[in-house]
């Protein structure tokens, strides 16, 4: 049976599509493709044969008003790609039509609002994932179709690198970009548990499935338990003979499809519904108790204080006799780094784009006097602790790891008021003494060009003897344990190192279960 | 730099970068997968959003949108066996850029403690905790 509407169409139509809607051919085929297939017998096809079987009903409110052909040739001017309206029909107030690929479906839906008729009112597209048509349907139906239990559940990725934006509010099918030539589509099977996977459900024939190259297809009443049934599909083993097909081979056959509402293939999808995940509230620093808390933020203060206002040689006590440091920076300006990050990039050591042992080596400093010994060189540095937002993401009794990421001002040399952001991740133990002491310490600096032109909040440090720097010091604690919320005594203004004493008394400890005392001090 | 700890560096390094391809390739397009790089405790946290365990990091990884995610950045160093009570552990931090489904591209910076988990056939490295943050300062 011709397909109607084929009138319409300026185009030639591609021979894959006359195969498919040739009247020699009787209606059993329209949904196969070279004729009789069973399920476990691999059918040879092109991807352009396989693309094109998923099936979109073509909505316009109120086509009621507009003559078929007129209506389909407006389309059709406006429309980038050749479509074949299948079934066209006046429904209540609306005409639809179908069409069968995604492409053409999304290229319809782009036109939306695009259409104007004599009066120079808008025409709206609506498009909606649906069943293959009824009346291409009749014959499709075998026993086998009867049984139900074959669901299969896509997710649908299309090639990363192909650039091309997708409005997800219109379309509620499409949430990403993809090829045009619809040859690389990636297709993860991922689970046949419906009940717990509703982003994506399609309820195929099983004579649809011998259209496919490859394809995945575990049935749901075999016994498998959710386990297995996830793990066959990862090793992609399929019901054809040949195993060898890989999942990115079968990636190539269609379009992302979400939110395809009910699993019954009786309930056609709503249109325009939002479909996209949300991502969770990205929330502020992380501690994990508000002991660790006062002891990160302590530690970074001392730190930081003697980093920026200090003598670097004073944090030999801090690293650990084995302790590591590297440190790598990035730009994201196209052109050359300016000269402000010259002086970082000679250390920095980035696995992408540095493939030499021997240099990745060198560029780990080892030992802490190594690492004292680079840390000196490094330009001064101004951080901004109000800006601070740290993450505690490891705890044992031996260990505490976290990162904290931040704004700093270069203070001298070309690069004077530069701010660059950083990541600074501790890995850190408690040496006898009871205080923090860092064991790895990897630095990440990032210079972004609108950074430039932000103050940092802390006014430039000036030449100060040791009482300025003091009361800048203790200037800085302030406005820092404001911020933080905690209060800071004159005596841990003075000191230099952290007291990991309190933590560890107030930790679950079987032997101590003191509360904190006042902080020991070193010399 | 000791014999040892040459060796250690290596082999640090070795699998940090394996670690990372595998690790965003099934983060982008294998996500149901994705849990199983994890330690049966590990604990992810996810811009301040802390999950811990299989099941919650399973569902959590459901959850998110799909992601592209282009890594321009990778280092990783040994973590010393005092502290890790002589298992071999790696730290491993990644940054770049993600875009996740529906959402403007954002840069990242993450961080991986990797430690090995021995099976008759091969050493396993898996996540014991990965932290993840969005670094975006010109909006903040």
């Amino acid at each position: 049976m011709e397909a109607r509407g084929r009138r319409y169409i300026p185009y030639a139509i591609p021979s894959y599509r006359q195969r498919i809607y040739s009247n020699k051919q009787n209606k059993t085929q329209i949904n196969m493709v070279e004729g009789q297939n069973p399920p476990e017998r691999r059918i040879q096809k092109t991807e352009q044969d396989v693309n094109f079987e998923s099936w979109f009903k073509v909505t316009i409110p109120f086509g009621i008003k507009y003559d078929e052909e007129w209506l389909l040739n407006l389309i059709q001017s406006q429309c980038s790609v050749p479509f074949t309206p299948v079934e066209f029909r006046y429904e209540k107030m609306q005409a639809q039509f179908f069409v069968n690929n995604a492409s053409t479906a999304f290229e319809l839906k782009k036109i939306s609002d695009k259409l104007l008729d004599n009066n120079n009112e808008r025409i709206s597209i609506f498009i909606s994932a649906s069943d293959v048509p009824h009346s291409l349907q009749k014959e499709v139906k075998s026993e086998k179709m009867e049984q139900p239990q074959i669901i299969r559940e896509l997710i649908l990725q299309p090639r990363m690198n192909k650039g091309y934006d997708v409005s997800q509010q219109d379309l509620n099918i499409y949430s990403n970009s993809f090829d045009r030539d619809m040859a690389t589509y990636n297709t993860k099977m991922i689970s046949l548990n419906p009940g717990k996977y509703v982003t994506t459900t399609l309820t195929t024939h099983e004579e649809n499935i011998s259209k496919m190259e490859t394809s995945v297809e575990i049935e749901k009443g075999k016994g498998q338990t959710p386990e297995e049934m996830h793990a066959e599909s990862d090793s992609f083993c399929t019901t054809f003979p040949d195993n060898s097909t890989s999942m990115n081979s079968i990636l190539e056959l269609f379009p992302k499809l979400l939110r395809l509402d009910g699993q019954a293939s009786s309930r056609p999808p709503v249109f325009n519904t939002e479909t996209h995940k949300k991502l969770p509230t990205c929330k502020g620093s992380y501690f994990g108790s508000e002991m660790l808390k006062d002891l990160i933020l302590q530690f970074l203060q001392q730190y930081y204080t003697i980093y920026d206002y200090g003598d670097r040689q004073d944090l030999l006590d801090v690293y650990h006799e084995e302790a590591c440091f590297s440190l790598t920076i990035t730009h994201n300006f196209k052109e050359q780094a300016p000269s402000n990050l010259c002086d970082y990039l000679k250390y920095s050591r980035n696995m992408k784009n540095l493939k030499d042992p021997y240099v990745q080596r060198q560029l780990l400093k080892h030992r802490k006097c190594d690492i004292v010994n680079s840390l000196k060189v490094l330009p001064k540095t101004q951080h901004d602790l109000n800006s601070f937002v740290v993450d505690t993401w490891f705890q044992t009794e031996k260990m505490l790891c976290f990162s904290v990421s931040g704004q700093f001002k270069e203070v001298e040399g070309n690069s004077q008021g530069c701010v660059h952001v950083f990541t600074r991740t501790f890995i850190t133990t408690h040496s006898s003494s009871s205080s923090l002491c860092i064991v790895n310490d990897k630095l990440f600096l990032s210079a972004r060009p609108q950074e430039m032109e932000n103050a940092c909040s802390i006014p430039m440090l000036l030449p100060s003897g040791s009482e300025m720097a003091i009361s800048q010091e203790q200037q800085m604690m302030q406005a820092f344990s404001t911020k933080s919320g905690m209060k800071w005594s004159e005596k841990d203004c003075q000191t230099n190192y952290l007291d990991y004493s309190r933590v560890v008394q107030a930790l679950p400890h079987p032997k101590s279960k003191q509360q904190s005392h006042e902080p020991e001090h070193r010399k | 730099m000791s014999v040892d700890f040459k060796t250690y560096v290596d082999q640090a390094c070795r699998a940090a970068e394996e670690f990372v391809s595998i690790y965003y390739d099934t983060m982008d397009r294998r996500r149901r997968a994705l849990p199983r790089l994890y330690l049966d405790e590990a604990t992810l946290i996810w811009n301040g959003n802390v999950v811990t365990g299989l099941e919650d990091l399973a569902n959590f990884f459901e959850m998110l949108p799909t992601s592209e995610f282009q890594v321009n950045m990778l280092d990783c160093q040994p973590v010393p066996g005092q502290a890790t009570q002589a298992q071999s552990t790696v730290l491993v931090v990644t940054s770049g850029t993600v875009k996740f489904d529906g959402n403007r591209q954002h840069y990242f910076n993450q961080n991986f403690l990797l430690t090995t988990q021995p099976t008759p056939h091969s050493t396993v490295w898996k996540i014991a905790s990965d932290c993840f943050r969005f670094q975006d300062w010109a909006s903040s």
